[in-house]
């Protein structure tokens, strides 16, 4: 008799090619995610030993990075989707979203290193400068194992939310996820009224074990090398 | 760049800009309540609830903003159960928030030193006096930082709210961009908006943190 | 340090060439497109029964079926088309920034509208009209005093009431979906959109009637290009005259619209535009 169960059964034995057309949409979320932060991370890293060198470097860095955090990333991807585009009609939506998710994560992870950077005492640079390392040996001996027990869970959250933040750019039209629900629930408007909770219901599981996935394996890889 | 044009757009913006504040203001101060509380039951280890708010913070962390107000405003009403667009919004972003500042105010908890507990124990109090009058209001000051990450967090997320027919400065961006066909002119609104939500807050934050250290560093050496 | 800022400029030279990629020379849009091979045209695809995306994940309505048939004319495939989802408010914004080549998203001709775009030949007639639920149906304008109406932003609808009627409590969506499952859910008194989409979506839905069959003037729906395409423009008329010589529309109606309407529509009120 729970209106719940029967409307389950109908929809999974009806509508299974909706679930795999939001699994293959889930793939354009979980492939924006993975560029991004594969290219934050690396970039960031270097940004941020670059931006370390110097006290100048550290200030314009600072007031970039406010200015990249005023405004939210929803705003960041309309102003980029709008003005990014010429008479050729400029990138899609997925492009533009790789970029803007670059740039700001690449700030955020930079940030993190900085800020790790900065929390190491002084006298770890001096007394490795003192014994004779050189600046590579230095920062691969001495600075980048202690600095990876801070940046480790950061950088963990930042992948994490930049894997959340995927959903946003079905607002500028990229057809991810999000946008291919709305369609499932619009064609199964009158057969099925009960639609929209079991596929919005799907989708945050989706994201869900995507992310809990994420924080479990950095646990693990935490646990393992005993960071 | 049509400056006459800009002018008629200001009384729209800062309609949205205000309804932006009310929603941000509201959804803080819940949020902050709830993740005290959250934090503080966890840092207690009561049985059942620890387990439950675990589970909450992992579900509101691991989920999107998007999905949990699509999912509250069009799958709710089939259930009888009809929110209007600020009160979404507001359950939203306090679900969410809740569990970012329960996480922000662990770090504080986390970060009180031992001899603080140790002392109230030895003069007499009992647990209940120990959270209310020691723990709290350090673990509080401590995660000062966090929390004002997550307050600037929230304010950020309203932009979001606009799926749910809420007019806010997003929301608004579009509507004007469809209705007058003046793009150039609503992002520049639009950019002009969130530097003046946004900014004050961090301005004061950074104000704030400066003041914490040296209160940090005089008495809880 | 030096490797370092190699690398860096390396990066700042990428990202450098990425935004100069966005804009390009001057070139008539129709040789571009033939160039391209593909011409992108922007439809709905949350507005049965005009563009929408079926089970298989693919275009279809009334708009969809013009769209493929323009394909077919000018680049000799109806396969050499893509389709770009657009949402009411976007619309004008999409076809300015050069996302497509032109707009057929049942984009209605207004004064507003002509100052930013240019309007081929119409192809199809529509009015607006008002859905309420049958128990308290909205029988004129005037019972709005006081509720709130539910419209999808950038339609004629919500310029209609935004300027002539601003006492009245606008709820307004992005999308056609949001703003229709909004109005089986009771967020709002009545719905105000063109009465094609609200016949359409009455039929599937008994508890809600079409209250207000039509109001304001009658209007047409043309497709859109920007003001500087003046050959895709001239190419687009004569391709519209030349269907409406063939009874293409009536067609398209056949096919897309008339299971839907049934004979509750006459075809020529919708599709006769001379």
């Amino acid at each position: 008799m729970n209106i719940l169960s029967i409307g389950v059964l109908d929809f999974f034995v009806q509508e299974a090619v909706g679930f795999k057309r939001l699994l293959r949409a889930f793939c354009v979320n979980l492939y924006i995610s993975l560029v991004s932060v594969l290219l934050s991370i690396f970039f960031g890293i270097l940004f941020g030993f670059i931006v370390s060198k110097r006290k100048i470097f550290r200030i314009v860095f600072k007031i970039f990075l406010e200015i990249v955090r005023i405004i939210p990333i929803f705003a960041w991807l309309f102003l980029f989707y709008f003005k990014l585009s010429g008479k050729n009609g400029g990138l899609s939506g997925t492009a533009v979203s790789i970029i803007v998710f670059f740039v700001w994560g690449t700030f955020e992870f930079s940030d993190i290193i900085l800020s790790s950077m900065e929390a190491l005492p002084k006298h770890q640079y001096e007394s490795g400068l003192a014994i004779g390392f050189t600046y590579k040996q230095l920062y691969k001996k001495i600075i980048m194992p202690q600095i990876m027990r801070m940046v480790l869970p950061n950088a963990i959250n930042l992948i994490v939310r930049m894997i959340k933040t995927t959903s946003i750019v079905t607002l500028i039209g990229v057809i991810e996820v999000l946008k291919v629900g709305q369609q499932i629930i619009e064609y199964n408007v009158f057969k099925n009224p009960k639609a929209p909770f079991f596929v919005y219901g799907f989708i945050f599981a989706l994201f869900f074990v995507a992310c809990q996935t994420v924080s479990c394996f950095a646990k693990f890889f935490e646990n393992k090398f005993k960071i | 760049m049509d400056f006459v044009l800009i002018m008629k757009l200001i009384p729209i913006y800062k309609e949205s800009i205000f309804l932006t504040l009310k929603l941000s203001l509201c959804a803080i101060m819940i949020s902050l309540f709830l993740g005290i509380v959250c934090s503080a039951i966890s840092y207690m280890k009561i049985p059942i609830v620890s387990w439950i708010i675990k589970f909450y913070v992992e579900i509101s962390r691991n989920t999107p903003l998007t999905i949990q107000l699509f999912f509250l405003y069009f799958s709710l009403p089939l259930f009888g159960v009809r929110l209007s667009s600020f009160n979404c919004a507001l359950f939203g972003l306090s679900f969410l928030g809740g569990s970012y500042m329960c996480e922000a105010v662990k770090g504080g908890f986390d970060s009180i030193k031992k001899t603080q507990i140790e002392s109230g124990l030895s003069i007499g109090l009992n647990n209940w006096q120990l959270i209310c009058h020691i723990i709290l209001p350090q673990a509080i000051v401590l995660s000062m930082p966090l929390i004002a990450g997550v307050i600037v967090f929230l304010i950020k997320e309203t932009s979001v709210a606009g799926i749910v027919a809420l007019a806010d400065v997003m929301f608004v961006t579009k509507d004007v961009i469809g209705m007058y066909y003046c793009t150039n002119e609503a992002l520049f609104m639009l950019i002009v908006s969130y530097v003046v939500i946004i900014l004050p807050f961090v301005l004061l934050f950074t104000f704030l943190k400066e003041k914490i250290k040296y209160i940090d560093n005089k008495i809880l050496f | 340090m030096k490797k370092f800022k190699k690398i860096f400029l390396f990066c700042a030279a990428i990202l450098l060439g990425l935004t100069i990629f966005g804009c390009s020379s001057e070139k008539n849009l129709l040789d571009e497109i033939k160039e391209r091979g593909k011409i992108k045209i922007g439809v709905f695809i949350d507005k049965f029964p005009f563009g929408y995306i079926d089970t298989n994940g693919e275009n279809q309505g009334y708009d969809v079926f013009l769209a493929k048939r323009i394909a077919k004319d000018l680049l000799g495939d109806e396969s050499k088309l893509e389709f770009v989802p657009m949402e009411a408010a976007n619309r004008v914004s999409y076809l300015l920034s050069g996302k497509v080549d032109v707009t057929l998203a049942n984009f209605t001709i207004t004064k507003d509208r002509e100052k930013v775009v240019n309007f081929s030949k119409p192809y199809m007639k529509v009015r607006l009209g008002i859905a309420s639920p049958k128990k308290f149906p909205i029988s004129n304008i005037e019972e709005l005093n006081g509720k709130t109406l539910i419209v999808n932003k950038g339609t004629t609808a919500e310029v209609f009431f935004a300027t002539n009627h601003p006492e009245i409590k606008l709820l307004k969506f992005d999308q056609n979906t949001e703003a229709f499952n909004a109005l089986a859910n009771g967020r709002g008194d009545a719905m105000s959109h063109d009465n094609t989409i609200l016949y359409a979506w009455v039929n599937g839905n008994d508890d809600f009637s079409v209250s207000v069959d039509s109001f304001g003037s009658e209007s047409f729906i043309a497709p859109a290009v920007r003001k500087s395409d003046h050959d895709l423009l001239s190419w687009l008329d004569d391709e519209i005259k030349k269907l409406r010589e063939e009874k293409f529309f009536y067609e398209d109606y056949e096919k897309t619209l008339y299971p839907i309407y049934g004979d509750l529509v006459e075809a020529d009120n919708v599709v006769g535009v001379y």
